[in-house]
This record gives C-alpha cells, sequence and structure tokens, in this order.
C-alpha cells in the first residue's frame, strides 16, 4: 500500500479532453465486426430475448386483464347462493327495524311482557298467514286478542298503533319476525306488502281481533 | 445524444409513458369510485334502502388522523391487507386466505373502494406492528387503547411500540376521568407503581381514528373470506345454501349480547314510557346526575361496585341521604319503570350493564339471571319500600 | 503536468463545490445520529420516550429525508457541477447564484426537517417535508440545475460520453418528477388510494432515477480516469442507459403487490423490475471488465476502491433486489425491514460508497491539498464494515421477520418481532460504527476545505472574496 501512488493525472486518458474524445471515438465506431462483435451482442441479443418473451408471459398472466376489481369469478354468486344472501340481508335489515320500531314492547327476544304485550316467538298471528301481520303492522290492533293461550289487550294502554312505515321495510321486518326466535314462516315480499296495504286501505282504524279473525279463518285457531 | 433538447425529450417521453400509466391512466380507472353497497339484485340495480359502504369517519377520528399522521405511526403500521389469489383445479379464481386474514386483520382483503372517503391514506409499507386497516373491529375499549397509547410494555409486555406519555397528565393518585395504569416490572422502577393518567383531547382524536379503522363491511368487488377453522368441520357450513367462502359477520355471541344489551340498556335508560325506565330525566343523558338534586352515575362507585346493591336499587328504588362521588345528596328515587316497577329482569340487566358501561365506567355486564336471584331474595319486601344507602351498605344484614 | 486549463475549472469550481461537500457532511453526520436515535427506539422503547419531537415515526422519516435530500442532493450538486464542469472543459459560472440556491436548498431541508419533528409531516413518500418548503426546494434546485446545463450548453467538444448522460438524466428527472408528485399530491389530488401510488411511485422513483444515474455517472466518470483507460464493453453503455430510461420508472411499483389498487400496478412492477436485470449487467460488465484489468491499482487507489466497492454493491444488491419482487418471495417479505435492506443498500452500500470515492478524488484537484491516506483507508474499512453488517443484519433480519409473519399462531410482538429483536441490535451498533466513519469523512473534507479551522469563516470568506472578484 504504501509504494501506491495517487497520481491519476500520470495516466493516459486521465486529461478529462481526451476521455471524452476517446469514448466519443468508441461510440461512434460501432464495434468492429469481429468474432467478439458476434459473440457478445448476440448472447445479449438472444438472452433480451428470452427476458421480453418470459415478461410478457409473466404480464399477461397477472395483470388480470387490467381490470379495476379482482377477478370476477371470485364474486360470482349462483341464483341459489343469491337468493340465500339477499333472504340474510332482508332479515339483518328487519332486525334493525325491530330494534328501534318494535323492541321496547315485544321485546328483542319477542317474547313480549307478561301482562302488557303478547309475545311474537311462537304466536300464530305473526307465523300464519303473511296478510294478517302485515295488516296489524299498517293499522295497528285494539281490544281482547288471544295469544298462546293467554288474553291480552285488556286495557286501551296497551293497544298496537299503526307503525308508520314503508313497505320495504315492513316486508324486511316480518321476513324477520317470522325467521327469527325459533318461528319459521315464509318470506314476505315487498308486493305482498303493498297488495295488502291496497286491499286495507278502506280500513281507517285499528283492526280488532274479531276483524282479523275473521279476515282470516284459517290463521288463527285457538279461541 | 448530443443534443440537449433531443435527449431530454428522449429520457422525459420515457418518464412521461410510466406518469400516464399509472397515475393518469390509474386515475381514469378508478379516480371516481364512490362508495357502494353490496349488489345482489340480477340487474345490477342498488336496492334502494341500501347502506352504502365505506361510511364517512366521524369527525374526531379525522382530527385523530391528523395526529397519527403527525406522530409517525405509518413508518411501524400498514393500513392494507393483501389480496393474492390463486387459481382451483377447474380455473376459477379464489382468494387466498393469506396471513393477513388469518392473523384476524381483517375479514377481507382491502379493496380500494375502502379508502375513498379517507383524507390521509397511510397504507404504509412496514409492519414493526400489526396491520391496523381492522383496528377498529377488534371491540378494544377506550381505557385499554389509552392504556396502549400511554404505554404499550403495561399491556403487552414485549412491545416494542414507543409510550407516548406527552398525550396524557400524569398523577399518582385516580382523578376525573383518569384511568389507571397496571403496574409491571419490566421496565424500571417508576412503573412498579400504578399510575393514573387523564387522556388529552390529541389521545382522544386518535383513539376515536383507530376505533373508526375497519372494513367490516362487503363489497361488491370482494366478499368476505371465509375463516379457517369452517374448513375442518364440513357440516357446518351447510347453511341455508351460503357459499361456504362467503360468511356474514356474525359476531361472537358473548359480544352480540353485551351490545345488544347495551343498546336495549340504553333505550331503557333514555325511554319515558311504557317499556322504559324514565332514568334519563334525572340522572341526565350524560350520566353526570344534576347538582344538589340527582346524584351521577358516571364514575360513581355504586354504579360501578356490587351489583346486588345495584340490582336492589332498581327493584325497589332508594331514599334519604346519600354520598356519591364525595358529595351527599339527599333525595328519593322511586322504583324505575312505567309503571313504576314494571321493568323485567331482562330490561333491568340491560339498564344496568348500560350504565355500568358508560360515560367511562367500565364494569362487567348483568344477567337477567343474576336480577331474577336477588329479586327472589327480596321477594317479601313490600313494593313501595324504598331502601336507604344505610340499609344497602351494611352488607351483612339480609335484606328484609 | 496538468494543463492550466483543468486548474483554471477546478479553481472556479472551488468555492462552490466545496460548499456543497462541507454542506452535504453535516447533513451525513446529523443522519447519522437520526439513524442512531431511531435505531435506539427500536431496540429500547422508552430511548427518549418522552420527548415528542422524537417519535419513532418522526426520526425515521427524518433520517431519510436527511440523508436524500441532504446529504444526496448536495453532494450531487458537487459531483455534477464538477464533472460536469471537466468533461465540457469550461468553467463554473454564476457562483453566487449557485450558492445562494445552495444556501436556500440547505435552509428549506433544514426547515422541513424542523416541520416533520414538530408534527407537520406530510403522508406521501419522501416528501414528508411540510409543503410550504416544496416551492423553495424546487426553485433552488432549479437554478442549480439550470446553470449546470449552461455549463454542459457551452461545452469545448460536441460530443458527449456516458458519464455526462447519467448525471444529465439525473438533473433533469428530479425536478419532473417533483412536479409530477406536486402536482398529483397537492395540486389537484385525487382521491383514495391514488396519492398513494404516485407516492411510492415518486419516493423510489427518486432513488432510482435521482440518486441511481448520479452514482452511475460518476462512476463511468472516475473508474476510466483513475485507471486511464478506456470503458470496456462501452458500445453497451448507451444501451444500459435507455434500458434505465425506459425500465426504471416502472419497476418501482413492485411494493404494492397484493395492496388495495389494480391489481396490474404492481403486476407490470414486477415485470419491470425483472427486466432490470438487464441494464444493470451492462452497468456491471462496463465497470468491473474495466476495473478488473487493473486490479492492483483498484485496490491501491482509495477512490476507486470506493467507487468499486459501490458498483460491486450495486450489481449484487440490485439482482437481490430483483430476486425480492417476484411475486412468490414478495408475498414473504413485502412489509417486513426488507425494505430498509433496499433503502440502505442503495442509499449507502452504492450511492454514498461511490459519492465518497468522487469526493477524495474531487477534492485534492480542487482544493491543491492532499487527503491523509490513513483516514481515507480507516473511513473505507469503517463504511465497508458497517455498511455490510447493516445490509447483513437487514437482509436476514428481514427474512426472518418476512417469514415468521406469515405463521398466524405466532403471536405477533411476543414471537415475530422479538425474534427480530437482535437484528435490530445489530442495527443499531453498524449505525454506531457507521456514524463514526462518516465523522471521520467529515473531519477528512473538512480539513482540506477549512485548512486552518479557527479562521475559518475568515479565510473562506476572504477567498469567496478574492473569487467572486
Amino acid at each position: 500500500m504504501t509504494e501506491e501512488k495517487e497520481t491519476p493525472e500520470e495516466s493516459p486518458v486521465a486529461s478529462d479532453e481526451e476521455m471524452v474524445k476517446v469514448h466519443a471515438e468508441l461510440h461512434r465506431e460501432k464495434p468492429p465486426p469481429t468474432m467478439g462483435f458476434l459473440h457478445a451482442p448476440l448472447v445479449f441479443v438472444f438472452l433480451f430475448g428470452c427476458l421480453v418473451f418470459f415478461c410478457s408471459i409473466q404480464l399477461a398472466n397477472s395483470t388480470n386483464k387490467f381490470q379495476l376489481h379482482p377477478p370476477e369469478d371470485l364474486v360470482k354468486l349462483s341464483p341459489e347462493e343469491k337468493a340465500a344472501l339477499k333472504l340474510e340481508r332482508k332479515a339483518e335489515s328487519g332486525k334493525k327495524i325491530f330494534a328501534i320500531r318494535c323492541a321496547s314492547c315485544h321485546q328483542l327476544n319477542g317474547q313480549g311482557l307478561p301482562n302488557m304485550f303478547p309475545p311474537l316467538a311462537g304466536s300464530e298471528w305473526a307465523t300464519s298467514d303473511p296478510g294478517l301481520i302485515t295488516k296489524i303492522i299498517l293499522n295497528g290492533l285494539k281490544g281482547k286478542i288471544e295469544v298462546k293461550g293467554e288474553t291480552w289487550g285488556l286495557v286501551p294502554a296497551q293497544n298496537m298503533i299503526p307503525v308508520p312505515i314503508s313497505d320495504r321495510e315492513i316486508a324486511n321486518v316480518t321476513t324477520y319476525v317470522r325467521q327469527a326466535w325459533g318461528n319459521s314462516a315464509s318470506e314476505i315480499t315487498e308486493q305482498q306488502v303493498s297488495d295488502f296495504r291496497a286491499e286495507s286501505s278502506g280500513q281507517t282504524e285499528q283492526w280488532t281481533g274479531e276483524q282479523l279473525r275473521a279476515l282470516y279463518p284459517s290463521g288463527i285457531s285457538d279461541k | 445524444m448530443n443534443n440537449i433538447f433531443k435527449f431530454s425529450f428522449g429520457i422525459l417521453t420515457t418518464l412521461a409513458f410510466a406518469w400516464l400509466a399509472f397515475v393518469v391512466g390509474a386515475n381514469l380507472q378508478y379516480g371516481d369510485l364512490s362508495p357502494e353497497a353490496e349488489n345482489l339484485e340480477d340487474d345490477d340495480s342498488r336496492e334502494p334502502d341500501a347502506e352504502l359502504f365505506p361510511k364517512d369517519m366521524p369527525g374526531l377520528a379525522k382530527q385523530g388522523a391528523e395526529e397519527y399522521l403527525a406522530l409517525g405511526c405509518v413508518s411501524c403500521h400498514t393500513q392494507q391487507v393483501r389480496l393474492f389469489t390463486t387459481k382451483d383445479s377447474e380455473g376459477k379464481s379464489i382468494v387466498e386466505g393469506g396471513m393477513d386474514v388469518e392473523r384476524g386483520w381483517g375479514k377481507r382483503a382491502s379493496m380500494a373502494r375502502d379508502y375513498v372517503l379517507q383524507d390521509h391514506v397511510m397504507l404504509g409499507n412496514t409492519r414493526i406492528g400489526p396491520d391496523l386497516a381492522n383496528f377498529g373491529m377488534t371491540e378494544k375499549d377506550n381505557d385499554w387503547l389509552h392504556r396502549h397509547l400511554f404505554e404499550p410494555q403495561s399491556l403487552v409486555p414485549d412491545s416494542i411500540c414507543p409510550p407516548s406519555p406527552f398525550l396524557y397528565e400524569v398523577s399518582d393518585d385516580p382523578r376525573d376521568g383518569s384511568i389507571a395504569i397496571p403496574s409491571h416490572e419490566d421496565h424500571g422502577d417508576e412503573r412498579q407503581k400504578s399510575r393514573y393518567v387523564v387522556p388529552s383531547i390529541r389521545a382522544n382524536r386518535i383513539v376515536a381514528y383507530l376505533k373508526a379503522l375497519k372494513q367490516d363491511y362487503e363489497l361488491p368487488e370482494l366478499p368476505f373470506v371465509q375463516a379457517k377453522e369452517e374448513k375442518s368441520d364440513t357440516n357446518a357450513t351447510e347453511t341455508k345454501g351460503i357459499p361456504d367462502w362467503i360468511r356474514y359477520p356474525v359476531p361472537s355471541s358473548a359480544l352480540e349480547d353485551l351490545s345488544s344489551q347495551m343498546s336495549a340498556g340504553k333505550e331503557v335508560y333514555t325511554k319515558i314510557g311504557p317499556g322504559g325506565g324514565g332514568c334519563v330525566t334525572c340522572h341526565q343523558p350524560t350520566g353526570l346526575g344534576l347538582p344538589i338534586a340527582f346524584p351521577p352515575l358516571a364514575g360513581s362507585d355504586w354504579v360501578k361496585g356490587d351489583k346486588e346493591r345495584l340490582i336492589k336499587i332498581s327493584l325497589f328504588g332508594l331514599t334519604g341521604e346519600i354520598e356519591v362521588n364525595g358529595v351527599k345528596f339527599n333525595g328519593a328515587m322511586p322504583a324505575p319503570g312505567i309503571p313504576l316497577g314494571s321493568l323485567t329482569d331482562q330490561q333491568i340487566a340491560d339498564v344496568l350493564t348500560f350504565v355500568r358501561n358508560s360515560w367511562g365506567n367500565s364494569a362487567s355486564a348483568v344477567s337477567p339471571s343474576e336480577v331474577s336471584e336477588v329479586r327472589a331474595s327480596i321477594k317479601d319486601r313490600a313494593p313501595t319500600q324504598m331502601w336507604t344507602a344505610a340499609e344497602l351498605t351494611s352488607h351483612s344484614k339480609p335484606a328484609q | 503536468m496538468k494543463d492550466t486549463a483543468e486548474q483554471v475549472i477546478d479553481r472556479s469550481a472551488k468555492t462552490v463545490v466545496s460548499f456543497f461537500v462541507a454542506s452535504a457532511g453535516l447533513w451525513l453526520l446529523a443522519a447519522a445520529l437520526l439513524a442512531y436515535v431511531a435505531a435506539a427506539k427500536l431496540t429500547d422503547p422508552f430511548f427518549l420516550s418522552s420527548c415528542e419531537f422524537l417519535t419513532y415515526g418522526k426520526v425515521k422519516v427524518a433520517q431519510a429525508n436527511a440523508f436524500v435530500y441532504g446529504w444526496g442532493g448536495n453532494s450531487i450538486f458537487a459531483a455534477t457541477l464538477w464533472i460536469l464542469a471537466r468533461l465540457s472543459q469550461v468553467e463554473v459560472r454564476g457562483r453566487v447564484m449557485l450558492l445562494f440556491s445552495g444556501v436556500l436548498w440547505n435552509l428549506a431541508i433544514s426547515f422541513g426537517l424542523l416541520g416533520i419533528l414538530d408534527g407537520h409531516m406530510n403522508a406521501h413518500e419522501m416528501l414528508e417535508m411540510p409543503t410550504v418548503v416544496w416551492p423553495v426546494l424546487f426553485i433552488s434546485y432549479a437554478i442549480i440545475a439550470f446553470l449546470a446545463l449552461v455549463i454542459h450548453r457551452s461545452r469545448k467538444h460536441n460530443d458527449t460520453i456516458a458519464p455526462q448522460w447519467f448525471i444529465l438524466a439525473s438533473l433533469i428527472w428530479f425536478p419532473a418528477l417533483f412536479l409530477i408528485a406536486w402536482n398529483g399530491l397537492e395540486i389537484n389530488p385525487a382521491r383514495g388510494t391514488l396519492p398513494s401510488v404516485l407516492s411510492l411511485w415518486f419516493g423510489q422513483s427518486l432513488i432510482w432515477l435521482w440518486l441511481t444515474p448520479m452514482a452511475l455517472g460518476a462512476a463511468y466518470y472516475i473508474i476510466p480516469t483513475i485507471l486511464g483507460r478506456a470503458i470496456d464493453k462501452y458500445y453497451l453503455a448507451i444501451f444500459g442507459f435507455w434500458c434505465i430510461a425506459a425500465l426504471a420508472p416502472w419497476s418501482v411499483v413492485h411494493h404494492l403487490e397484493g395492496g388495495p389498487v389494480p391489481m396490474w400496478i404492481p403486476a407490470i412492477g414486477t415485470v419491470m423490475s425483472i427486466a432490470m436485470i438487464f441494464p444493470i449487467a451492462v452497468a456491471s460488465t462496463n465497470f468491473h471488465a474495466t476495473a478488473f484489468k487493473d486490479i492492483d491499482k483498484v485496490w491501491n487507489n482509495l477512490p476507486l476502491r470506493f467507487v468499486i466497492f459501490g458498483t460491486i454493491s450495486y450489481t449484487l444488491s440490485s439482482y437481490i433486489g430483483v430476486i425480492f419482487s417476484l411475486p412468490d418471495v414478495a408475498k414473504l417479505t413485502q412489509f417486513s425491514i426488507i425494505n430498509e435492506f433496499h433503502f440502505n443498500q442503495r442509499v449507502y452500500g452504492f450511492f454514498s460508497m461511490i459519492i465518497f470515492g468522487v469526493v477524495y478524488h474531487m477534492l485534492p484537484h480542487i482544493t491543491g491539498k492532499e487527503i491523509s491516506k490513513g483516514a481515507k483507508s480507516f473511513h473505507f474499512w469503517t463504511s465497508a464494515f458497517g455498511v455490510l453488517i447493516l445490509l447483513l443484519a437487514y437482509l436476514i433480519g428481514g427474512l426472518t421477520h418476512g417469514v415468521l409473519a406469515q405463521q398466524p399462531s405466532l403471536d405477533w410482538s411476543s414471537s415475530v418481532i422479538s425474534s427480530v429483536q437482535p437484528y435490530f441490535k445489530i442495527t443499531k451498533y453498524a449505525f454506531i460504527i457507521l456514524g463514526f466513519s462518516q465523522l471521520v469523512f467529515v473531519i477528512n473534507v473538512w480539513k482540506v476545505i477549512f485548512p486552518n479551522p479557527f479562521a475559518c469563516c475568515l479565510a473562506s470568506s476572504s477567498e469567496r472574496k478574492g473569487k467572486t472578484a
């Protein structure tokens, strides 16, 4: 190390001017067409070709056709799956509506309150004919009724007022009620609700138990 | 190469191609993404009352994002759950659950749409700490978060996350709204005694931001990934024809109970009318009561402490002098409910769980069975006979 | 003897280049200090924890910015001006403007870093400095770049050679990138993850299109100058240059693999990173084929030894980078501290080592004073050792981190991160070694620039007067 001399200016091309000249010359005169030329560049060209080929394959495979979203078959659902999910979403929405509109009397668990508000769980008022539960929500209910063997609605304070919500919300909440807490009745669609609304348009007051029993004799069995 | 203008043109053109693709092209492709609802209709129409996701963050959380950014949290925490897809044997693309989801950092991979409402998108590129894209879904309460912000090592001994004591006011004694920091011995003497901290507004912002970080909804482009353990028992997945790789977010039953108890309890607390407790008229929505007249529930040992005592008060009411949070009150509280004393066991359990876990209180939930036990133990008491504080504090004495 | 033209050029460059080198040295020390603080904070979370100005996140960001803009920027200005002036055979002109812009640049960075530490950080990679300093940075850069281009335009020979291409490209790419980022992030900000794509692209491109071409250009200049022989297979250089120009801007976005962006963005990035094999091979062929013809001289000449260390590190680490961009590997290591490996190999192992060589080669020419060989040698060995330790720790630590993080059953902090802890400790010691070695560098440089430390201000100001008059 000691004998090393840091004197770059001794070297032949050390002058910058010369360096520019030498390299510019190298650049201008294309590499001579000798074996050297054939060797290195050909290897390079071959490798470069391979690389381009490999990269294009990779590009074609991994870019997901330049789409914004992940491949569609990730989310593609069969009609049955779609229907099942729709029902589940409907119940979710119904559960929220129930918690806001209904649970203060009928309770979140659908058991109602003893001596005050009748249960919905296991009640055939809720689970029998779709029209029955829908119409009660549309117009309310007053007077004495019998649910699960007990008599309810003894005082006016316990009457049910109409619930002012849209057909869609009614469809969601009734579907939820009919399928929650062990109930397993059919789904109610928005179309059905609007039909029932049209049917009961003449009814201006709250229903009474007798009226409904007359309308749906099959729905309410026990007296 | 020798003409500087041609040369510049050349090198800027190569740059411009990349710019056109990554900036201009990407912007054209998804610059106008907006919140969207899950799409289940056949004709791709959106249901009229469908909820759109993502939702905007609350204002406090947005301020929290600024604090998060200013402290440089993004250096160690990413906010992206990665998506890796692969092909199954039939050539259909399937999501590889990947470790991000398996680690519980999310229910699905993050999508571009998740970020469209955020002012500062902090995806991050290094995970020295865990991913936070779905931190709000971990159900950590505010106190836990404050403790962790103040000194992570008090909760996670091995954490190398630096503490942020400058966001808190520290004292040796409990104070209004202070949070106790568990003592631990690993890091120096001063941490062996218990300390109490009062969070600054900045700390509250950060906590609000962390709780607002969640991608707990499905998007049309990507559903939730099915949890791994369900692979092992195949019969459990057959629910109502829903494919087994897709799963609606059903929280664990305990959490569901708690959250439904909380919301039902809140309703009992605030509702003035049949089925409600009407508590709010005296104790106020803030749980602070009114000076001189009505005692506070927030921070009160009567609320946070012994459950039995609390249930008894809820069943029969309370009268006479009582000391709450160091202040004496002298009034009467009838048994809650309209009509009086009409609350069910379930409702009492709900409302007590609610007051025990609101306004900074954090105590165990009350179950309906506990209420009914207490109710049974004092069933002979006359319905109008309110308790006195003295009667309740003498623990050993059977309530009769 | 030297011809007088070169001496005249050197003298014309003396004040300006000395200023940039001296301030670059200070930034290097600042960055080293911040790097140590950040590393120490990872090993002991309570280290300086009550000081809000020094949270880990802030220090980490400030360190990267001080390193890239402070050390990188200043040393790039010094090397650019001197090499361009030498190759063009013209004097450095507009010295007052250059000094003025240099002061502006350094002030802007100082305020920017204070802004970061004070909590006014931006969320953009490598643009974390508060937006108010961006115009100052841009204007001062533009003035310096313009004057450098003036030097190049008035060159004696029309022909240009490889070092000039690379240096000019670096000179022009930076403001272009900066304007693109400025526009996309602040003037017309997009929503959602688009700014993240842009800021990642900017942050990585800054390294690939600003620091890298500068260092490659310097290596293309230093190697033939000191060895006194033309670059071997020089006809490949132009090919390598245009490959970098065409591929590098595309290749950097592979860091978004799996992220919340359209899948084509990281996919293109991955493919282009693989294609980067080519320009890397070209540069490494050019450098090493030339250097290994005269291996003794490389070993014995310290500036050259620094440069060759840098080029070898460039070759190796770039190939490692290509491997880590492959999707299956990226999946493992993407969010691990392997990112620190990539950053440090590029700015420490490659860029800084070459710039050290350039400075050691340049300063004796412009000041006429030799730097003691022992000090340079000491600097080389401590740097080389420190960089190797640092990079190995980050590489092995990053692999450990990435692989363990893929095991969902392992608890995050008690299993994954605590297994990486030992590597954090090693990096802390590596940063101490590097900080020490950089202190030696700065002392070496300052001793030459300000030969009389007690009268340094006096001397430099009087010299400045003498020169500019």
